[in-house]
């Protein structure tokens, strides 16, 4: 197996400000690999970092050997799922539009996708379980529905590399569980790598084969069961793993009931 | 009717209507997916000290005002990537700067006259064979260009980041458009006016949205939309003499607000 991804003393800086310090790790090709931390700790800025949205301020991100400006330039590397929320929900497309958005780069300078394409598009929609949606409003579908044709979009490209961000945002608890599910039957089957980044700790670590738990600095990568450790718990969220779950509602009866 | 279409100065009004509500129709699209109808609105009024450049240095008012529109809209864009300020606030000061230059030249220039009417409100009768040379020699490559990237403009409006992961170059994209919109507010300059020329590029769009199951269908409607408001306001405007601008608004509301309305009843 080779290296999909190789992280080497990557710090990351937004608008002067250190984002992302000291990151080192190695991921082999067809893992499936969870970013978890506390918000503001980092995860989107390392997988922009990794897609090539963002350069390094120290250190050197390889995606299959390569660096992450020379994957931009090549189909068939990176499918990307980007944060849901900053998709119009109301945009005028079929499911079947959507997906065939994947295929745009392989059709080539000034051509539509053709009808291999449109097949490629169909056979994504069915691996995903959508292909009765293929004619419906990308508008009139559920947040589960909407998910899963993005995921047959970014599919279409033939990616080798899936990079999700926050994918289960407005999918509700029961649809996550199917829809990580789908997601590990998506890697076994394609020999895909997934990188999902998750702020759901507790749900993530049954499904990822490794996770990072990121707050700045990376503190753990390995083993997800490894991770419920308190001690990487602290460092991450400054509170223990109990506190963690429950912590606002917590703090407040802590506080009452000391008064 | 039939006297309307004979008439060599309505013909040229009718075949500049026609180009430029298909350019505008393809940019309107983006303008309301992409929710960038102030910058559509602000452009549109610094085109007013382009014009007035154009009457104080003697130059041709409607490619002064191209260049300098041009200049503007790269202007706001350098201005909104750089951050501090926000695109809004950078429009804000663009445009009203342009309009005081342009206030402050017409006073200065002694062709203060009903020409400078024509421009804030449109003037059929002011439209010259050179005004008809010089909107076929833009719309038609700019059209041209639009309909080449389009595939790229759709991943863009569906979402900027996944469009550079696809390996576009987006920020060459924007610019691009940019530089599109700038052309088809002037050459819609003298049809509409500049008061109104922002409607061309909102009212087409959001019609089209009522109806569109899909982009391409919505780039239809929008240019359908924008084609119809242009002629029949043409007409109502040679008929009742009234301004052509006003005629065209007024049309393109119409075809936005009966069908919104009968929607919402529905």
């Amino acid at each position: 197996m080779s290296s999909a991804l190789e992280v080497e003393g990557l710090t990351v800086a937004v608008k002067g400000k250190k984002v992302l310090r000291d990151i080192n790790f190695t991921l082999e090709e067809g893992i499936f690999l969870g970013i978890v931390g506390p918000n503001g700790g980092g995860k989107t800025t390392l997988i922009r970092t990794i897609l090539g949205l963002l350069k390094p301020a120290s250190g050197s991100v390889r995606v299959f050997g390569q660096r992450p400006g020379s994957t931009l330039a090549q189909s068939g590397i990176l499918g990307y799922l980007p944060q849901h929320q900053n998709i119009d929900p109301n945009f005028p497309a079929t499911a079947l539009d959507i997906v065939l958005m994947g295929r745009y780069r392989a059709a080539g300078f000034l051509k539509w996708p053709g009808k291999k394409d449109r097949e490629k598009a169909l056979q994504c929609l069915t691996i995903m379980g959508a292909e009765e949606l293929r004619n419906r409003q990308y508008s009139q579908m559920s947040g589960g529905q909407q998910q899963r044709v993005s995921i047959a979009r970014a599919l279409a490209a033939d990616p080798r590399m899936l990079v999700l961000d926050e994918p289960s945002t407005g999918i509700d608890v029961v649809g996550q569980e199917d829809f990580y599910h789908l997601l590990k039957g998506l890697q076994k089957k394609m020999n895909l790598t997934i990188l999902m980044v998750s702020h759901d700790i507790g749900s993530v670590t049954s499904y990822v084969d490794e996770i990072s738990c990121l707050n700045i600095s990376l503190h753990y990568h390995g083993n997800p069961l490894g991770a419920l450790d308190e001690k990487v718990m602290t460092s991450l969220y400054g509170k223990s793993v109990d506190l963690l779950v429950h912590s606002d509602v917590c703090d407040k009866c802590e506080r009452l009931r000391q008064h | 009717m039939i006297e309307v279409l004979s008439s060599p100065f309505m013909q040229k009004a009718f075949l500049a209507g026609l180009l430029v509500s298909l350019l505008t129709g393809i940019i309107s699209t983006f303008i309301v997916l992409r929710k960038m109808s102030f910058v559509g609105a602000g452009i549109s009024h610094a085109a007013f000290g382009g014009v007035a450049i154009g009457f104080f240095t003697g130059a041709d008012p409607l490619i002064a005002a191209i260049i300098y529109s041009v200049i503007i809209a790269l202007g706001i864009e350098a201005t909104g990537r750089r951050g501090g300020i926000s695109e809004d606030v950078s429009i804000g000061i663009f445009y009203s700067v342009s309009m005081a230059l342009g206030i402050a030249l017409v006073s200065l220039s002694k062709t203060y006259n009903v020409d400078l009417f024509g421009y804030l409100f449109g003037n059929i009768l002011a439209i010259t064979d050179a005004d008809i040379v010089l909107t076929m020699a833009v719309s038609v490559p700019v059209t041209a260009l639009m309909l080449i990237f389009l595939k790229e403009y759709f991943l863009i409006t569906y979402d900027e980041e996944l469009a550079k992961v696809s390996g576009i170059r987006v920020r060459a994209m924007n610019i691009l458009f940019l530089v599109a919109l700038a052309v088809s507010i002037v050459i819609s300059i003298r049809i509409v006016g500049i008061i109104l020329v922002a409607a061309l590029l909102v009212i087409p769009g959001a019609t089209a949205r009522l109806f569109a199951k899909g982009l391409l269908s919505m780039i239809f409607f929008s240019c359908a939309a924008g084609a119809f408001s242009v002629i029949a306001g043409l007409f109502v405007s040679y008929r009742y003499d009234v301004a052509p601008g006003a005629c065209i608004v007024l049309t393109a509301a119409t075809i936005f607000f009966v069908p919104l309305s009968l929607k919402k009843w529905a």
